[in-house]
């Protein structure tokens, strides 16, 4: 302990040791005190399984039956699996590849350029470099609506309407400000020093980047990637103006893909939407426990700090 | 070394702009409205639809490999989709870049199509029908509200026809001893009973903008009290929405609102719920369109029977000078033809459709649409031959409330009218509200 | 050693790829929708200049300024709910759960990943009241209350949309406040605690001036997110009834799209970004020291 000054031990002594003898009344009374925090434990948890075993109960049950039926109620054939077979049939496995083939690669774009970026423009030393900085940062505040007609008549102009390719570019570009200016306050915490020790030259400053500094920010890297990827793979806007010819047809992402369940007049056939969510939760639920781990270290690891 | 400075970053950026502009001026020869083909001989045939509805796509897949195999080989059919909500974007989009395809569902708007054909982007079918040697392939009827829509031009196929007005339960009304009404007051009256009776009286979806069918009632009594030409002189701007004589019309929606003939809360209510909610005996009226036929021939769907469904006329309003027999009526999302990418394989495919669309679409899938129909269909559901007797007895037809009316106006009215119907907006607040957008 | 830290090539290297996507796809369309501010015209009737008559029309739109009104009220309500019960579960995470807090934080993240369209089926059906009555509004009746028409009004209505998106996110707040808490030193927490200091006091006097950093952190990520709020009220109430829940996105994305007046939407799209641009300044001015410390 720092502050090892006699009075304050003694005071320790003297708490620890008052501590020690009430303790059996202690030990109850903070497990009272703790109830209304157990309490509320139980509380979040109901409040975030729920609409987990909502959805699943929910892709078993027929139209009527969301219709007709509370919807608390237990779905009326546990074996209705005619939901799953439609939203199989409405094509969501290829929608569900094209979300990995847009959503993916922007990702790694997007950390890689970015972690550059932020090297560049934070661990280098140039004049100019804060105004780049704040540069990227305006982009945050820049709505994505407003960058649509101008994308769509470019992307059209040079033919790449009906690939993967706008979403692809466009996905990196509105990544980029966010990605820039965090990893910029993580390189900001690393003394320079570091990176000095690794370095003779301009040349080997490339490799000791690679080598030192994109290694030390592999929690930041997951941490960001995260943020970015339910971003990107939430994405309803872009992705409705930009995968020409959407639902049923090739290049709709999985947000797209879930509007589809929808009929004449707006009118939403449950069963299947809540088939094809539920299949679309369970991927990226085993992904992210996958990369749960990873991501809460990285979390913990590298709070954004201003 | 610390020379590179912001106008580096600068020369960069403007660099960047340059190799954009370049690029954009390399290709802004504009690109080709079709998609690349596969095989040199072939091109194919776009169509662009809505998720929402498949009818169309089914019809013409059937077509291609049906009653046109022959003189559509070489166009093959290649449709894309889009949900409704983003359809207007999307036509947008493509008419800004000259690439609408070949075939496409009009616009949720009238007023988009209007717009589309202004500037030229648009095949007028009264001239291609006979150039295809089928002039007589639509319904006179049919034709006559595709054109009243559009100002006069005949810029869309009715690929649906459709006349709407109030379906009912012939067993609640039995039950508590109503005769079918004929007037507003009389509805009003029956209202009372059922609601008195434990029975809500009406279904109907207000929830987003699933409230259309709301503001049909709203623009029905307007062309019941004032006539069929009501509306031409809102849009012509002799006539304003918030003219005491129009706003009649809302108050008396509202007024039912009110006093709870639409339910607890038509907010709430999407377009699915106010068919099921018909459709299982918990509700005696509902205003609706003849596509619901589908549903209403659909045995799992419909719980009540199809022979205990009556349809009522939209009624008279007392001292009004519009009168019942002049049905609601529309064609659907027509469709249209772009005129950049009309050539043979689009006139292959108005012949065809021009000369088999009815027949196919009635026979296959049950829906009735403005093309004449060259052969007789057997064992047609009774409902369905029923509504085709109306729609050929009725002498005149008119269109609805938002029909003539921009897409701001449409939109602020189809989303006000479930507090409209709720009660909680009064008929002269929503009309002003519609009235400010029509400017 | 400071030159090579200045090697021109390098810079380039690093930072071009990142510089020309972000001018390309995100600089330079904005300046290009700047541009079609001070014109009249969709893409398909063409463009005409009107000078600054769309900002003039800005000002005297009545529905502007409730789209406006709402955008902040929605702004303001969520980043504060967002980051406070965010703030509330890290604190959980760090002082009570501790080392097992690992399988709370993760099943309290989750939301995040859900679907916005399953996210507005569930509440829209959580909080119905016709057809059938949902469990909210059941719960209600069993204590007594007179069940509410949810969506009925602009006010009800919000307050769902609040939960909705406070729900899904708090945890996400959670995890990323929750790795500021655990940088606190715990002996200075110890000696705190030894001070006499506990409960309340301790979180108020101790652990919320060290972690304001990340605190601030926070609120400006989450009042650029609820500033441009699109798909989640799009999907849940489509900004009814009425216009009643229309955010300025919305807004913007209807007048540009579906009405087909571009120049407008752009002028309204440019309300939105200098909206966000004062907020940020305002709450970076506010605590420039905490952040540059």
């Amino acid at each position: 302990m720092s502050t090892a000054t006699t009075p304050t031990t003694s005071i320790t002594l003297t708490a620890a040791e008052s501590r020690r003898r009430s303790r059996p009344h202690a030990a109850w009374r903070g497990r009272v005190r703790r109830l209304p925090l157990a309490l509320i434990t139980i509380v979040l948890l109901v409040v975030e399984i729920y609409p987990l075993v909502w959805l699943l109960l929910g892709s078993l049950k027929t139209q009527s039956e969301f219709m007709n039926r509370p919807t608390w109620a237990l779905p009326q054939n546990w074996a209705n699996f005619a939901n799953y077979a439609t939203a199989w049939q409405a094509g969501i496995s290829r929608n569900l590849l094209n979300s990995v083939i847009a959503v993916f690669p922007s990702l790694a774009l997007i950390i890689v350029f970015g972690v550059a970026a932020g090297f560049a423009l934070e661990v280098m030393v140039w004049k100019g470099r804060n105004t780049v900085l704040l540069l990227f940062l305006g982009g945050i505040m820049i709505p994505s609506q407003m960058i649509l007609l101008p994308l769509f008549t470019v992307y059209f102009r040079i033919h790449l309407t009906g690939t993967m390719w706008p979403l692809v570019v466009t996905y990196t570009a509105t990544g980029l400000p966010l990605t820039v200016f965090m990893m910029a306050t993580y390189f900001r915490a690393i003394p320079r020093e570091l990176f000095e020790a690794a370095t003779i030259d301009g040349a080997s400053l490339l490799r000791s980047f690679w080598s030192v500094a994109f290694p030390m920010m592999t929690n930041a890297i997951f941490t960001v990637g995260l943020v970015q990827f339910f971003f990107l793979w939430n994405d309803l806007l872009l992705a409705m103006t930009f995968t020409s010819g959407s639902g049923h047809n090739e290049l709709a992402t999985v947000q797209v893909g879930l509007l589809s369940f929808q009929g004449r007049f707006g009118s939403v056939q449950y069963g299947p939407t809540m088939a094809a969510i539920c299949v679309n939760v369970l991927i990226t639920l085993v992904l992210y426990l996958f990369l749960n781990q990873r991501v809460m270290k990285g979390m913990t690891a590298g709070a954004i700090k201003g | 070394m610390q020379h590179l400075t912001f106008s580096h970053v600068r020369l960069v950026a403007v660099g960047a702009s340059v190799a954009l502009a370049l690029s954009l001026a390399a290709c802004s020869s504009g690109g080709s409205p079709t998609t690349t083909t596969s095989a040199p001989t072939t091109t194919q045939f776009a169509f662009l639809g809505l998720n929402e509805n498949t009818t169309v796509k089914d019809v013409l897949t059937s077509l291609q490999s049906g009653a046109c195999a022959s003189t559509v080989a070489n166009y093959p059919l290649n449709a894309s989709a889009y949900a409704q909500a983003q359809y207007d974007q999307q036509l947008q989009l493509l008419a800004g870049q000259n690439a609408l395809p070949n075939l496409l569902v009009g616009p949720n708007a009238p007023a988009l199509a209007v717009e589309l054909n202004t500037a030229g982007d648009l095949v007028d079918f009264k001239q291609a029908l006979s150039d295809v040697g089928s002039p007589n392939a639509l319904l006179p009827a049919a034709a006559s509200v595709v054109q009243s829509l559009y100002d006069g031009n005949l810029i869309g196929l009715p690929n649906e026809f459709n006349i709407e007005g109030v379906w009912y339960n012939k067993k609640i009304l039995s039950d508590n001893n109503i005769t079918a009404p004929t007037t507003w007051d009389q509805f009003t009256q029956a209202n009372a009973t059922l609601l008195a009776a434990g029975v809500q009286p009406w279904s109907v979806a207000g929830k987003g903008g699933d409230g259309w069918n709301v503001t049909r009632l709203v623009g029905n009594y307007i062309f019941r009290s004032l006539g069929p030409d009501a509306m031409d002189k809102v849009a012509a701007g002799t006539a304003k929405l918030t003219d005491a004589a129009y706003v009649a019309g809302a108050d008396a929606v509202s007024a039912w609102g009110k006093a709870g003939y639409f339910g607890t809360a038509p907010t709430s209510i999407d377009y699915a719920t106010a068919m099921n909610t018909f459709l299982t005996g918990q509700a005696a009226f509902y205003y609706m369109g003849s596509w619901a036929l589908g549903d209403f021939n659909n045995t799992d769907e419909n719980q009540i029977g199809a022979d205990n469904i009556g349809f009522l006329p939209f009624p008279d309003v007392t001292g009004g000078t519009g009168s019942h027999d002049q049905i609601p009526a529309n064609a659907g999302m027509p469709l249209m033809m772009s005129k950049a990418a009309y050539g043979p394989g689009s006139q292959a495919w108005l012949k065809c459709i021009a000369d088999n669309y009815g027949y196919t679409s009635l026979s296959e899938k049950g829906v009735i649409s403005g093309f004449a129909v060259n052969q007789t269909i057997s064992n047609l559901p009774a409902l369905t031959q029923q509504v085709q007797q109306i729609m050929a007895s009725a002498p005149s037809s008119v269109l609805w409330f938002e029909a003539k009316f921009s897409a701001e106006a449409t939109t602020t009215s189809q989303n006000d009218a479930g507090p409209l119907a709720e009660g909680t907006m009064s008929g002269a607040d929503f009309m002003a509200a519609v009235q400010a957008d029509l400017g | 050693m400071k030159r090579v830290f200045s090697d021109r090539k390098t810079i380039i290297i690093l930072l071009a790829p990142a510089l020309l996507t972000y001018t390309l796809a995100m600089l330079v369309p904005m300046v290009w929708s700047l541009g079609y501010t001070f014109f009249d015209g969709s893409l398909i009737r063409g463009f005409t200049y009107t000078g600054l008559s769309n900002f003039t029309a800005v000002f005297h739109d009545r529905k502007a300024g409730q789209a406006i009104l709402f955008t902040v009220k929605y702004a303001v309500t969520i980043t504060v709910g967002q980051v406070l019960l965010g703030y509330l579960l890290a604190l959980l995470y760090v002082f009570y759960l501790k080392r097992a807090s690992s399988i709370i934080r993760t099943l309290t993240f989750f939301p995040v990943v859900l679907p916005t369209v399953a996210v507005s089926l569930l509440f829209s059906k959580l909080f119905e009241i016709a057809p059938t009555v949902g469990p909210v509004n059941s719960l209600l009746q069993a204590l007594g209350i007179h069940a509410m028409n949810w969506f009925g009004s602009g006010s009800n209505a919000f307050i769902v949309i609040a939960a909705m998106d406070i729900w899904r996110s708090m945890g996400f707040y959670g995890v990323l406040l929750y790795a500021g808490l655990v940088d606190i030193p715990d002996d200075v927490i110890e000696s705190a605690r030894l001070d006499g200091a506990s409960g309340w006091r301790l979180a108020r006097n101790i652990v919320l001036p060290l972690s304001w950093p990340v605190v601030v952190s926070a609120v400006i990520f989450s009042i650029n997110g609820t500033l441009k709020v699109f798909d989640s009220i799009y999907a849940l109430t489509g900004g009814g009834p009425g216009q009643q829940t229309t955010p300025l996105t919305l807004y913007m994305y209807q007048t540009s799209f579906a009405y087909g007046k571009y120049g407008y939407g752009s002028t309204i799209a440019l309300t939105l970004t200098i909206m966000c641009l004062l907020v940020t300044l305002v709450i970076f001015r506010s605590s420039r020291k905490d952040l540059t410390a």
